[in-house]
């Protein structure tokens, strides 16, 4: 770097300070905010403040706009501070590059946290509401939690009485809290060394330019030479026995925390009223075993209710096949629309040989055809008149037809009588069974009151 | 002589160069519209919950005869490998005749906070397998895994071998243990039952926050200093907020999954240690015979090579084929490197064995 007299170089960069700023104002006219100051003496990144109140409004891009201007800014800063710390130094003396970098961290307008530990920074600035909101809440809550700490042994001691349980949890909440802080504590500890073996890096690799051809001649390449050495300083921490033991401890203090709160929150909507969330979850997991249990049984997998269905269904088809085969052939047409006595003698005998589940299945869907009604006379073929003539539109009449069973109806009762399942009623008309059933009611209702409870 | 060398003068039009760039570029991006993604046509032939199954549509028919089913990973969408017509792994099989499906998981929410490994290896990845050969009329398919779902492909692979033909695996951790995995390092410190126990699902955001602080400066800064560099340029400020939607448009994790995810993998690091367990099965690598394509990235900071490399030494198979990508977990996908190397080499592979 070219050496400069003192005065010569302040002179110059005073003017190159107004430049920047007169260039700044140029492309925007508000970035005239800062016009009454002395522009030489302004922090370049305090053009990018004027950026930000321009473009920070709610919009699409927003949160892209924020990124860019808060690593923009950083990057200026850090430009500035080297440029500056290093072109004024004594001339000849080789500056301390790790100093002059510590330094730039402490520019006017530059996040002091950003001092010492700008890993630590960098972690901050990381995005998502849901770690930020909760970072958040904790720095809200950390005055508080100061005296706290000094008691955190009187939290131990045991809760009595009517209030026992809440003040258990009031207490188990304090003691998470103060937990977490120390963890943090440990964490950030652990950022800062690394931090720190980033400048010893950067020196190292500055040391490793001083060849002639690997000199470094633009801000930009010295950024991303501290960057390179910044982030190997990290890894080194991060990948280190003590950083997972610290590491895995703050999770796990930050979830006990959680966890306290959500307790806390629970009961306060349990007082309300309201569902909580270990209710949800608790009906979400019965749903989801159920279909589980669903969803196995309909793929044939190794469930019990599927292998009982695949039994059923294998018993059910030998009991077809039992019967088709021991059920004699079907009577010719003529004798089926018209049969006789003898024919339903002679049938009988058959029945009586059959397998006995067979024979079983048979007389419970006869039982289960004939149970609710008995014969009702309006059965018998003498005594059922004949069928009415239309004389409205609708369905009633159909209706009427069918209450009336004819002898067809009740070769049909022979039918089902074969059928392996057991299928109800199915010939009687639903009209019909809730005839029958309004007539025992009647008569139960009328026996009741006649003392015959 | 002096380290640095750097000119006043310079520095200052370094500083306003910036400032041009972003006096043109904020303008810029308040203009752009919401960026689109997902290049290629494609058409559903399988839903169940929020599961979909997609048939990608080339611009001529396929010539292979067996199709590729992609199972990306639960931790980000699918649409990575179709980010854009010139990034695109799917466009670029397509090209090459491939015919191309995927598993799109969704986002799940807390309603699928119990789903479990054994849901989502043997009932959505089996059912979608099963969906993608009564498509195409076939017994067995290609799976190709990406990332987290190539550890479920090895797992689907070596517990329904007779589905599979052929298996690639791209960016995909087998040894969970290896010293450079940063990720595995932390969690093995963690409490997984308590962190699944309070969080139910797995927020997006505390995933994306873990694996930014992975590289902290580099990937919440210096990312964004070089984003100053190419403001003022419409189309490549599209591409790179495409890839920033991607990054950080995540989907919660079912919680049941995660715990098992991590305890097992993770911690466990059972894939190669053994005694892993997906619902009533045992996972065994040697049970995969079949012909496998292992690609991984050589700088890749989430899945190191060396996590990949071993599945040679674990799985059964005599016909097993390894590539290294000059390129990270992302680049595999949508460097331009990526789109000349990378599915030619699937194509390739898969053209000698299509027999």
């Amino acid at each position: 770097m070219k050496d400069w007299p003192k005065n010569e170089w302040m002179d110059q960069w005073q003017a190159l300070s107004r430049q920047y700023w007169n260039a700044f104002s140029d492309l925007t006219r508000e970035a005239g905010n800062g016009a009454g100051r002395d522009a030489a003496a302004m922090p370049w990144h305090e053009g990018f403040e004027q950026w930000a109140r321009m473009f920070g409004g709610p919009g699409k891009q927003s949160e892209t706009v924020e990124r860019v201007l808060a690593s923009a800014k950083s990057f200026t800063a850090f430009a500035q501070s080297m440029i500056a710390a290093a072109t004024a130094g004594n001339a000849g003396a080789a500056p301390n590059w790790a100093e002059v970098l510590r330094n730039g961290f402490k520019m006017p307008g530059a996040d002091a946290s950003l001092f010492s530990n700008p890993v630590a920074q960098a972690l901050r600035e990381i995005s998502g509401q849901g770690v930020k909101s909760f970072e958040e809440m904790m720095q809200g809550l950390a005055p508080a939690l100061d005296p706290a700490r000094e008691a955190k042994s009187w939290l131990n001691v045991p809760a009595f009485g009517f209030l026992r349980e809440h003040q258990e949890h009031y207490q188990k909440m304090a003691v998470a809290l103060i937990e977490y802080q120390e963890q943090t504590r440990r964490y950030n500890a652990l950022i800062l060394k690394s931090s720190q073996r980033g400048f010893e890096l950067f020196e190292s690799k500055l040391a490793a330019r001083e060849e002639p051809g690997r000199q470094i001649d633009s801000l930009r390449a010295l950024y991303d030479l501290w960057v390179d050495a910044a982030e190997e300083a990290y890894a080194e921490t991060a990948l280190s026995p003590e950083f997972r033991e610290v590491y895995g401890e703050l999770v796990n203090a930050q979830m006990r925390v959680r966890s306290q709160i959500q307790q806390e929150v629970e009961r306060i909507a349990t007082d309300f009223g309201m569902p909580t969330r270990s209710e949800l979850d608790s009906i979400g997991q019965r749903l989801h075993d159920l279909r589980r249990e669903v969803r196995n049984g309909a793929g044939g997998q190794s469930s019990s209710l599927a292998r009982e269905v695949e039994s059923l269904r294998r018993e059910v088809a030998a009991l077809k096949a039992a019967l088709k085969e021991r059920t004699p052939a079907p009577a010719p047409k003529a004798a089926a629309v018209a049969p006789k006595p003898v024919k339903r003698k002679r049938s009988r005998p058959v029945a009586k040989e059959r397998a006995q589940p067979v024979a079983a299945l048979r007389a419970d869907v006869k039982e289960s055809v004939s149970a609710p009604v008995g014969a009702p006379p309006s059965r018998e073929p003498k005594a059922a008149p004949p069928p009415r003539p239309r004389v409205t539109k609708g369905r009633a009449p159909v209706r009427a037809q069918r209450a009336l069973p004819s002898p067809r109806a009740k070769k049909s009762v022979a039918k089902v009588a074969h059928s392996p399942t057991r299928v109800g009623h199915p010939v009687l008309s639903f009209a019909e069974r809730m005839k029958a059933f309004a007539r025992s009611a009647h008569k139960s209702h009328s026996t009741a009151r006649r003392g015959g409870r | 002589m002096e380290p640095v060398k750097i000119e006043p003068t310079r520095a200052l039009d370094e500083a306003l160069k910036m400032q041009k760039k972003l006096a043109a570029g904020l303008k810029t991006l308040r203009e752009l519209d919401d960026v689109g993604y997902g290049a290629t046509d494609k058409e559903a032939i399988y839903r169940e919950d929020k599961l979909v199954v997609y048939r990608f549509k080339g611009a001529r028919k396929p010539t292979a005869r067996v199709p590729i089913l992609i199972v990306y990973a639960l931790v980000n969408r699918p649409y990575m490998v179709d980010l854009q017509s010139d990034r695109s792994l799917v466009g670029n099989l397509l090209a090459q005749g491939e015919d191309v499906y995927l598993i799109d998981w969704g986002y799940p929410d807390r309603a699928d906070r119990w789903l479990t490994l054994d849901d989502y290896i043997n009932g959505y990845i089996d059912r979608s397998v099963d969906a993608v050969a009564r498509h195409t009329g076939l017994d067995r398919i290609n799976l190709l895994g990406i990332c987290q779902g190539g550890a479920f492909s090895l797992c689907y692979t070596s517990l329904h071998p007779d589905k599979v033909k052929n298996l690639i695996t791209m960016v995909t951790p087998v040894d969970f243990h290896t010293p450079d995995n940063m990720l595995s390092h932390w969690m093995r410190g963690v409490d997984t039952d308590l962190f699944v126990d309070t969080l139910g699902n797995v927020p997006a955001d505390l995933m994306n926050w873990c694996y930014l602080t992975l590289k902290p400066v580099r990937l919440n800064q210096q990312k964004y200093i070089g984003l100053v560099d190419i403001l003022d340029d419409k189309g490549e400020l599209e591409n790179f907020l495409r890839m920033e939607k991607w990054i950080f448009d995540s989907p919660d994790q079912a919680g049941e999954a995660f715990r098992q995810f991590i305890k097992d993998f993770y911690q466990g690091n059972k894939l190669v240690k053994g005694g892993l367990r997906i619902g009533e099965g045992e996972v065994d690598l040697g049970n995969i015979t079949m012909p496998v394509l292992n690609i991984f990235a050589e700088q890749d900071h989430l899945v190191p090579p060396s996590a990949s490399r071993v599945l040679a030494d674990h799985v059964g198979t005599k016909d097993y084929t390894q590539l290294a990508f000059k390129g990270g977990h992302i680049g595999i996908y949508v460097s331009g490197r990526a789109q000349r190397e990378v599915p030619p080499a699937i194509h390739n592979w898969l053209a000698q064995r299509a027999g």
